[in-house]
């Protein structure tokens, strides 16, 4: 160890371990930086979701919530706190609206804000004791305002405020009523709560994600009939799908920068083992023993992996303290704390790599003939089939651990294999055309090089495709798929859906919008129908076992009618509804969920008429999109005869909400749900998760440019070598350097090509089967590619002339490296 | 060939037999060396000489237990290499054996103290820094010692060489070209340091060189062609 220590230690300074060095280095610290601030951002990212919740974790339930959970959670450290919902008639006089009445405590919201008309500052707490707050939609219609009396049960109550936005509205999004909002003081004496009341009891807990997600689990465990923890997943189909790509665009990256330095350190590793066989055969030669070397070495290699962890945890440490300190304007709340998990995942990759590369061609060294002291040239190659093996698992590992998403890790690792492939045939296709079709002395000279070490210039053709690949992917991700999403979601999305418009008020509501100077809205037949029978079979909610199978079954579908597949649709499987054959289109993972294949025939009561028809197709619908969407779309002849109403969804900029109201006193039966929570909610989501992303491609870029170039320089001392005994037969340095650069530019673009192929398909691949986006072919990233390979080829080639004009060609002889 | 030893007779630390080298080519079987056979005594001199390819290294490598022969047999102080595994071979250089290479073979990234150092430590030897940093400074390098192999000048380098090679006070000290790598004038200074040492030491000596002046300081000589001895000097009938 001793040995190994001098080594290690003397070899910090020396230029063989810089490389590789600062290769592992790079490669911990990009894995920790990324891994570590993608996971800080998903975490508030999550908790910003949960704004919607008003809370981390709802346990809702039928019945009054047993105390045993509320008692567990404060026992945990967290906040808690209650509430009930329930339709009731408010009344003023003799006129009387149903509303949603929901009863708050001290502590509500626990998450998010509440915000009341006039108000500059966020509500926390209910209204005082015999006050209540309203949805201006309700005031509207009893003519209320601020200071009026309403009445509710049995009680009198001040209307204290009109309330402006509310958190949690989503998860009672299937209520239409308008809101009303009391304090729980006052329930009692309303008389409202008694025997077969149809009360939602809500417990809202709150706290660190830790204690929090541990709390759930334990509520899980003993969650009684008609109790469930909600998920703001579960309640929102678009912030779920924000959210999960958000995560899939951080771990994409993660896993693009591990590719990147990965390249790097494998390239470095080789040079170290060829490097150290001479030291080796020196060690035989003066009486070292097969155990002793290989303790020297893997003592080595143990410091280097130390090293490389502790300084490589350090930096990315750093780093993504930077990355944060850059967005920290742009978040909504400081981000939390980070886990050790990403630091301890590319320590292990570092060091898989380190062992997979250095590993088989050091212990082979062990076995190195000391005769090597005489003849350099006897040493043994180093096991190709153990170090690809080796590599292999640990990307496979990597990749299976980072991407967390099977089709994620198929597709960039079916990329980075693609690429290193055909980057090989393509390599030996063109090595033979040249060899037969090479005039000149430099193009000769270039090819017979290039021929004889085959095996390093297939390292170095594979190591600058597989790089350039990550690169290209990365350029990808940031320009063609964040913007994809971008623009799916964009700053004027619908955020408000009308419901309930009857088929002769179409006209008249274009005429309104059109006075208040919008667009006429986009009208989409609408149908209630309760899903009764999957081939004849009749439905039993309660046959399955999924809690949210169970509700979907049991509650009445939205169903609408058009042939016409829309732009935020894709079909799965299957063909387009077509008016001549009846037929359903099924939103696929409604269909997962509840077991519905393509050619299932289902039934739905439709106001007492049955309507039957097969599933002819499964479709993916871009809830982010916030149009009006369907889980099941029929043929028009299977609805248009039965009563239907009309739903649209528009956008309404913030200073224009006072048109609602507006509206709603115009068309009384017609209900306006405003979903600018959500939307907010997914576009920062966005805005947060791009602005990261951008920056972290910025880090990955630069660090993963910066090590590649100086691996891919570690190959250098072999054509140093040639290039000296060219210039020491008296070629003239016009004449090497033409040679150095055929030989450049057939590697660089032929990786840039098969580079930029291999990462226009990928991203295409990746936007449409992981991240479910559109995006249009990238033609240019092949040439752009092309050109970038032959440039990085050049840089080198230049690097390298430098170097060579500097040495004599004795020296270079001597020692090339 | 006959048996030889060099006169005076006394024991021998270094014998060979029917020593052969055979290896496979494109056209068959190739003969590195053959038929060759010698014994040593100790505190002798030998010089292998020889033109380019003629198999002098080959001969050196199968002496020190580097390579093995295809067949005959090598006795090294008594023990025959063949009967020791890889690292029965290496445990007995360590124990006997110094070197001194033609390219020097320093590692690079270590100073020129920590070069001395390392067959004290391989054999784990107490004392190692304060044995090598005396060697240094008996081949003149007592205020270089820190320097890596890249600041030091061939002369200089060979110098650690030699420090490394004796530091441990080998029984027998093989040379392969030791002055191949030098100008005329650092050759000789080093010649005379080694042949120096090696008087102090009275350690034998095994020297393959194509300097004849070189090998004429060696009291006893092999001359070999394709493989073969075909002249010899200073060895008994």
């Amino acid at each position: 160890m001793k040995l190994a220590l001098r080594q290690f230690r003397r070899g910090l300074a020396a230029g063989d371990y810089r490389t590789l060095i600062a290769a592992l280095v790079v490669t911990i610290a990009a894995l920790t930086a990324v891994g570590l601030f993608a996971g800080r951002m998903a975490k508030l990212l999550n908790t910003e979701a949960n704004n919607l919740l008003a809370a981390d974790a709802v346990l809702t339930a039928d019945h009054p919530i047993p105390a045993h959970f509320a008692d567990a959670a404060r026992a945990a450290g967290l906040v808690v706190a209650q509430t009930q919902a329930f339709p009731s008639m408010a009344a003023k006089g003799d006129a009387a609206v149903l509303a949603s009445v929901k009863v708050i405590d001290g502590a509500y919201p626990l998450r998010g804000k509440l915000w009341l008309a006039g108000h500059a500052e966020s509500a926390v707490g209910a209204p005082p004791a015999g006050s209540i707050w309203l949805d201006p939609r309700l005031a509207n219609r009893l003519k209320l305002k601020v200071g009026d009396t309403l009445r509710l049960g049995n009680t009198r109550f001040n209307v204290a405020a009109l309330i402006d936005r509310e958190p949690d509205a989503a998860l009672d999004f299937a209520s239409l009523q308008p809101r009303l909002m009391m304090n729980a003081a006052d329930l009692a004496q309303t008389g409202l709560v008694g025997f077969g009341s149809r009360i939602k009891y809500r417990l809202l807990v709150a706290g660190p994600p830790q204690a929090v997600a541990a709390w759930q689990q334990q509520a899980r465990s003993t969650l009684a009939r008609g109790e469930r923890l909600e998920d703001v997943r579960e309640a929102r189909p678009e912030v779920k799908t924000a959210l999960e790509r958000a995560e899939t665009f951080l771990r994409l990256v993660t896993l693009l920068a591990a590719t990147l330095s990965g390249t790097a350190v494998l390239l470095a590793a080789r040079r170290f083992a060829a490097r150290r066989a001479d030291a080796v055969a020196l060690y035989v030669t003066l009486g070292a023993t097969r155990a002793q070397i290989r303790g020297i070495l893997l003592g080595e290699l143990l410091l280097l992996f130390v090293f490389g962890a502790l300084a490589g945890g350090a930096l990315g440490w750093a780093a993504q303290e930077v990355l944060g300190w850059a967005v920290r304007d742009r978040l909504p709340a400081p981000l939390p704390a980070g886990s050790f998990w990403p630091w301890i995942a590319a320590c292990g990759f570092g060091g898989v790599l380190l062992i997979g590369v250095a590993g088989p061609a050091l212990l082979r060294l062990a076995a190195t003939p000391p005769i090597r002291v005489l003849r350099r040239e006897t040493t043994a190659p180093p096991r190709l089939w153990l170090t690809l093996a080796l590599t292999g698992i640990a990307t496979a590992a990597l990749f299976v651990g980072v991407a967390g998403n099977a089709k994620l890790a198929a597709i960039v690792a079916a990329g980075i294999a693609g690429a290193l492939l055909v980057a090989g045939l393509l390599g030996w296709v063109l090595l033979l055309l040249f060899g037969r079709f090479a005039k000149g002395f430099a193009a000769r000279i270039a090819v017979r090089q290039l021929a004889r070490r085959r095996w390093l210039a297939a390292a170095q053709l594979g190591a600058l495709a597989v790089g350039l690949l990550g690169l290209w992917l990365l350029t990808v991700v940031e320009r063609d798929l964040l913007s994809a999403w971008e623009k799916r979601v964009p700053v004027d999305a619908p955020n408000q859906f009308a419901i309930n418009i009857q088929p002769d008020q179409a006209a008249s509501l274009d005429k309104a919008f059109a006075d208040a100077g919008f667009a006429p809205p986009a009208l989409q037949p609408m149908i209630r129908g309760r899903w009764m029978a999957q081939n004849g079979k009749q439905v039993e909610p309660k046959r399955f076992e999924d809690d949210r199978a169970q509700r979907l079954a049991e509650r009445e579908f939205n169903l609408s009618w058009g042939e016409t597949l829309r732009a935020d649709n894709r079909l799965d499987t299957g063909t387009p509804l077509d008016e001549s054959k009846p037929g359903y289109s099924v939103e696929a993972g409604l269909a997962k969920t509840l077991g519905i294949k393509l050619g299932d025939t289902l039934t739905f009561d439709v106001a007492g008429t049955r309507v039957s028809a097969p599933v002819v197709n499964l479709r993916t619908v871009d809830w982010d999109s916030f149009r009006v969407n369907f889980f099941v779309v029929g043929t028009r002849s299977l609805f248009a005869e039965l009563p239907a109403s009309l739903i649209t969804s528009f956008h309404l900029p913030a200073e224009r909400r006072d048109v609602v109201a507006r509206w709603s006193a115009q068309f009384p039966n017609v209900t306006f749900i405003d979903v600018g929570e959500v939307l907010g909610e997914v576009r920062r989501v966005l805005e947060l998760a791009s602005s990261a992303l951008r920056l972290v491609f910025g880090f990955c870029l630069a660090a993963g440019l910066t090590v590649l170039l100086a691996a891919l320089e570690t190959t250098a001392p072999e054509r140093r070598r040639e290039a000296a005994v060219m210039r020491a037969l008296g070629a003239s340095r016009a004449q090497i350097t033409k040679v150095q650069w055929i030989e450049g530019a057939a590697i660089g673009a032929t990786a840039g090509l098969v580079a930029g192929v291999a990462a226009s398909v990928s991203g295409w691949l990746l936007a449409r089967e992981v991240l479910e986006l559109t995006v249009p072919w990238n033609w240019q990233l092949p040439l752009m590619s092309l050109a970038t390979g032959v440039l990085l080829a050049a840089l080198i080639t230049a690097w390298e002339r430098r170097q060579l004009s500097r040495a004599s060609a004795l020296r270079l002889l001597r020692d090339p490296g | 060939m006959s048996i030889a030893s060099p006169a005076p007779l006394s024991r021998s630390v270094l014998d060979c037999r029917s020593l052969g080298k055979r290896v496979a080519v494109a056209d068959g079987p190739l003969d590195l060396l053959a038929d060759i056979s010698f014994s040593l005594p100790e505190g002798e001199s030998l010089a292998i000489v020889g033109a380019s390819g003629s198999g002098k290294s080959t001969l050196l490598a199968l002496l020190a237990g580097l390579d093995l022969p295809s067949s005959g047999s090598v006795m090294l102080a008594g023990t025959d290499l063949a009967s020791l595994d890889e690292d029965g071979r290496a445990r007995l250089r360590g124990r006997l054996a110094g070197f001194v290479f033609q390219s020097f073979q320093l590692l690079p990234e270590l100073t020129a103290l920590e070069n001395v150092m390392l067959p004290l430590e391989l054999a784990s030897r107490k004392g190692a820094r304060d044995i090598a940093a005396g060697w240094l400074e008996r081949v003149g390098l007592g205020k270089r010692l820190e320097h890596t192999p890249r600041t030091l000048s061939g002369g200089e380098q060979q110098r650690v060489a030699l420090a490394r090679a004796f530091c441990t006070g080998p029984r027998i000290l093989f040379a392969d070209e030791p002055t191949g790598s030098l100008d005329t004038h650092t050759g000789e200074k080093i010649a005379d340091l080694l042949f120096e040492l090696n008087r102090e030491t009275g350690a034998t000596l095994v020297l393959v060189t194509h300097d004849e002046a070189l090998a004429a300081r060696c009291s006893a000589s092999l001359r070999i062609a394709a493989g073969r001895v075909v002249e010899q000097r200073g060895f008994a009938a």
